[in-house]
């Protein structure tokens, strides 16, 4: 009989039960799909770290290097289990082309490297270690997404040519975030080519236990071995694999919560409302003696089959999407070992959507124990039942149109019942904004300044070297004579000893220079400009334990020199661990050189760096707009992409949840339209009651959403974005799409919808609703 | 008299199933200016349906009902909904008012949607109508705090607000008790006296016998017709004796 009663019931409010269906069915994917992405990303970058058995610890490092000394270190420490030293071939850029196209222009130090012997494998695309034949090549996955290359391609080295074999995963430096790009040759080609470039070292380490790893950075630093370079940790390299799917991942998570308790908030609409159509009929069952739990069974019945199709939908459509957003990760990173899991979360999530749409249901179905049978026949309403606004009154209103005014008052008497609308709207505007917000803070130029890098047009690395210090003064004459550059300055990165809070003498790296010019964003106090002053990075901050205004102890020049935290920055270049600071030093040997500049013509950037690489051939000279461009290019691409699938699913469901609602509302409301018809009112005016209704909410939500997604967003993106390393964020938001163009879309399509909807008000007859 | 309404040849039907349900079959009826008329007859012979086709508030299959020298048939709905606004009143059965309004604010709703600046007029006119009606201290009340019969009474206030030539009420007694009733027909009566004209439903003869003519209707079809002098506060019974002679002598 159930079966009979539920396929009538669901014939008879078919747009109901599609939506509550749908709805479910939202809820369904957008959870399968967070768990599965979740688990996929962990679990991809786990299996490519334990199949290329990345280092725990890596020291790059260039000049001259006490190979036996090394051997003699990693041998009488107990906790190295293996250690190797590595070659780098750094060559620049402009001595290589792919397929006819010179990397002169790269952000990346592209160079070449044999298979590693013992741990640390370049890895094909299907995970296993490269071996490379004479004349082949292997690139980075990198170069295949972004286009440059494609299989069979020829490359160019100092003009030897390579055929491109493959591309392979590098699990240290496959995120555009790290600097380094190495391409895979042959012990014999490599040999070949070395005269091309210069040699950095690559010193690396794998521990017996990862959680001896700070004991080990230590050991290393105080052992005052090789150290020319950055030091890079086993955990940063998880961090940069994740940081760039991670966001767009996280934003993921944001919209699919909110959408699912979009979901559930229509489901509780709806669920709502049917009850309180089906009120009289359910007092007529308990008047003619048919138990509560038998009514409560035809529900549950009802709901169980809708919440196992909507399930089973949401599954579908999860599976249809799931491979569009692991391209990237697949691609990357491979992918996981952990297909069972993804099984067993993804059973677990559809479970979750299911039980909690049931228990929703039952808690919604408790309240017939309390309905009386006589009340329910008499008054067939329960809630939603109207409380005129006393406030507002038809006798003292000059001011507002009727209509106006009536759907105003309607919306203030049924508060409860336009809430739901209300935050859905409000929800739809977050879920438009917030994504838009980040895409456009990640997207503008200052957002490198929250990942340490200082706000310029132009910047030129000066490498170290015997000449570093004549290269920077080239460098400088070039800059001051160049009448198109505004402003420049010059950055010199130098190592200083510190003693830590335990009397452990640890080397600090820090840039010299005035870091008022380009400043980057501080998390903590500001930029250090006495003699006396120095900036941390975040990292570098938690590593010492100290905090602003602390006193951190530098030996300068064979004195020791205390000096004051005067900010904290975040950081992800040079392995996250750097410092700032304004004194001048003659004492140390620069490790290396970087000159920021700006230049008048911004338009003119491309040109200025065509020219200063020809002259400054022992530079890399960059755009700071390519350097984003290469560094966060697939991040700003993919969190673009999210952000479009946010704003265009969104207007759906602000379109989907008007209809829905305004088709109930006037379900409900037949017998005020009857009687306003009856009265005179045209259908005209009914309509525009209706939009004044929608307009109302609409305004509200919007409002509020704006205001939430610029407080409340800001605060959750700044989380996300702390736990990369970056902190103290702010949107940089553009007032055109977030105060203009986003509302007017949810305006437009709101009105639209609200029209669709309540075409049927105007058909409706006003004898049929107003005869007892 | 000048003709106010006319109902040329009416036809009504509706489809029950396959089978269609005559209501009306060429009715045709005429209203005079500052008539108070009755429609009686037992249940589903097409009283009310007489009524709102009259009125315009319900289309019709064949026919034509001219009001004032308009073909209402011919009329948009918008030029129909300008009409009820302007010129009728209406007073249902049950109490048709929209639940977020208070009294007052119900009763002055039909005249509101042209006239909003003059609202202060208004509500004095309001208060007015509802004073002689009796429920003047209810005027901020919610529509829940009040008794049917003061409903009913909030209802002809509403009807009365736009000063309709012409007013409709569909059995507006039929859920009152008889005392009220009574006041309701004493209220209408006032109303005619005015010079309104009053066309109501019901089947009751004490109700009908406040009017001053008696359509009596049986099958969709009007069968016969009464007139009775004024109603002056005597012999309401003898009235009702010869409405229920009348009713038995054409059998309904």
């Amino acid at each position: 009989m159930y079966s009979k009663i539920v396929r009538n019931d669901m014939a008879n409010s078919k747009l109901i039960t599609c939506m509550t269906t749908l709805f479910v069915a939202a809820a369904a994917m957008l959870i399968t799909l967070s768990a599965v992405l979740i688990v996929h990303l962990s679990g991809a970058i786990d299996t490519l770290m334990k199949q290329a058995e990345t280092s725990h610890f890596l020291q790059m490092h260039s000049g001259a290097i006490d190979q036996a000394r090394l051997t003699e270190f990693a041998e009488h420490h107990d906790r190295v289990d293996e250690f190797q030293i590595n070659e780098f071939l750094n060559v620049d850029g402009a001595k290589i082309s792919i397929a006819g196209t010179t990397l002169a222009h790269s952000v990346q130090d592209n160079g070449f490297s044999t298979q590693s012997e013992k741990f640390d494998y370049l890895l094909d695309l299907d995970g296993h270690a490269i071996e490379v034949a004479n004349g082949d090549i292997y690139i980075p996955v990198g170069y295949l997404k972004d286009g440059t290359a494609k299989l069979g391609d020829t490359m160019m080295v100092n003009n030897k040519t390579f055929t491109i074999a493959g591309f392979l995963r590098d699990s240290q430096m496959n995120s555009m975030l790290a600097s380094s790009k190495r391409f895979l040759v042959s012990e014999e080609d490599y040999t070949a080519i070395q005269k091309a470039g210069t040699i950095e070292y690559l010193i690396e380490f794998r521990l017996k236990n990862l959680s001896d790893l700070k004991d080990f950075e230590e050991a290393y630093i105080r052992a005052g071995l090789e150290a020319n370079g950055p030091t890079i940790t086993f955990s940063l390299f998880k961090m940069l694999n994740a940081l760039s799917d991670g966001l767009m991942l996280a934003v993921i998570l944001l919209i699919s919560i909110l959408v699912v308790a979009i979901a559930f908030m229509c489901i509780r609409f709806t669920l709502h409302t049917k009850i309180e159509e089906d009120y009289r009929e359910i007092g007529v069952m308990k008047a003619i003696g048919i138990r509560v739990v038998d009514i409560q069974k035809m529900y549950l019945a009802k709901y169980g089959v809708i919440a196992v199709i909507g399930c089973v939908l949401g599954f579908a459509f999860s599976f249809l999407l799931r491979d569009l957003l692991l391209e990237n990760i697949r691609l990357y990173m491979g992918e996981t070992d952990n297909t069972s899991l993804v099984w067993i979360i993804t059973i677990i999530g559809l479970l979750l959507v299911f039980i909690t749409v049931m228990a929703y249901v039952q808690s919604v179905l408790k309240q017939f124990r309390k309905l009386s049978a006589t009340q329910a026949i008499r008054f067939g309403t329960t809630y939603g039942k109207a409380r005129h606004a006393n406030y507002l009154n038809l006798s003292s209103n000059k001011m507002l149109p009727i209509n106006l005014f009536l759907g105003m008052k309607d919306v203030l008497s049924r508060k409860r019942l336009y809430a739901t609308m209300l935050t859905v709207l409000l929800l739809a505007t977050f879920i438009i904004i917030v994504p838009q917000n980040l895409y456009n803070t990640i997207s503008a130029k200052s957002f490198i300044t929250y990942m340490g890098i200082g706000n310029s047009d132009i910047r030129i690395d000066i490498p170290q070297g015997n000449q570093n210090a004549q290269h920077v003064a080239a460098v400088v004459k070039t800059l001051e004579r160049d009448t198109a550059i505004t402003d420049y300055t010059v950055l010199t990165t130098k190592k200083f000893t510190t003693i830590a809070s335990d009397g452990a003498e640890e080397s600090l790296k820090i840039e010299l220079g005035d870091h008022t010019i380009f400043p980057v964003e501080y998390a903590l106090g500001r930029v250090p400009v006495a003699q006396n002053e120095i900036a941390l990075s975040v990292l570098n901050a938690q590593e010492l334990h100290l905090k602003v205004g602390d006193v951190i102890p530098l030996v300068i020049n064979g004195e020791k020199n205390n000096l004051t935290v005067s900010g904290i920055y975040s950081d992800i270049t040079n392995g996250g661990k750097t410092a700032k600071a304004a004194f001048s030093d003659r004492s140390a040997e620069s490790m290396w050189s970087v000159v920021y500049g700006t230049m008048a013509n911004p338009s003119q950037v491309e040109e200025k760096i065509t020219e200063y690489v020809d002259t400054f051939h022992f530079a890399k000279v960059s755009g700071i707009n390519h350097y984003i461009n290469q560094t966060f290019g697939t991040t700003i691409h993919s969190i673009g992409k999210v952000s479009i699938a946010a704003l265009v699913m969104a207007l759906l469901l602000c379109v989907l949840v008007t209809l829905l609602f305004m088709n109930m509302l006037i379900a409900k409301d037949q017998t005020s339209i009857a009687i306003m018809k009856s009265v005179g009112f045209t259908n005209v005016d009914i309509s525009k009651q209706y939009i004044a209704r929608s307009v109302f909410v609409l305004l509200l939500a919007i409002v509020m959403g704006t205001f939430l997604a610029n407080t409340l967003g800001e605060f959750l993106t700044s989380m996300v974005i702390a736990s990369f390393g970056a902190a103290a964020f702010e949107f940089t938001i553009n007032p055109l799409a977030a105060y203009v163009f986003c509302p007017l879309a949810i305006i437009s399509v709101v009105l639209v919808a609200t029209l669709l909807g309540t075409l049927r008000a105007g058909q409706l007859k006003i004898m049929d609703h107003i005869k007892e | 008299m000048k003709k106010l309404v006319s109902g040329e040849q009416i036809t009504k039907s509706f489809q029950v199933g396959n089978e269609q349900h005559h209501v009306l079959t060429n009715v045709s009826v005429d209203l005079y200016e500052g008539e108070f008329v009755s429609i009686m007859g037992p249940s589903g012979c097409g009283k009310s349906t007489l009524l709102y086709a009259l009125s315009g508030m319900d289309s019709i299959d064949r026919g034509r009902v001219m009001f004032d020298g308009m073909d209402l048939t011919s009329l948009s709905d918008k030029e129909l909904a300008d009409l009820r606004r302007t010129r009728m009143g209406f007073v249902f059965q049950q109490p048709t008012f929209l639940k977020s309004l208070n009294i007052l604010d119900n009763i002055l709703l039909p005249a509101m949607r042209d006239q909003r600046k003059n609202v202060v007029a208004l509500t004095e006119t309001a208060k007015n109508i509802m004073k002689k009606m009796g429920i003047v201290d209810l005027a901020k009340r919610d529509i829940t705090q009040v008794s049917g019969g003061q409903l009913q009474r909030a209802g002809i206030c509403r009807a009365l607000i736009s000063k309709p030539q012409l007013i409709f009420g569909d059995e507006p007694t039929g859920a009152l008790n008889s005392t009220s009733a009574q006041e309701i027909m004493d209220l209408l009566a006032s109303i005619n006296t005015e010079g309104t004209t009053v066309m109501l439903v019901t089947h009751d003869p004490k109700i009908a016998a406040r009017t001053e003519r008696i359509l009596f209707m049986c099958d969709g079809a009007i069968v016969n017709e009464m007139r009775l002098p004024r109603f002056t506060g005597a012999g309401l019974e003898d009235r009702m004796i010869a409405i229920t002679a009348k009713m038995r002598e054409i059998g309904i």
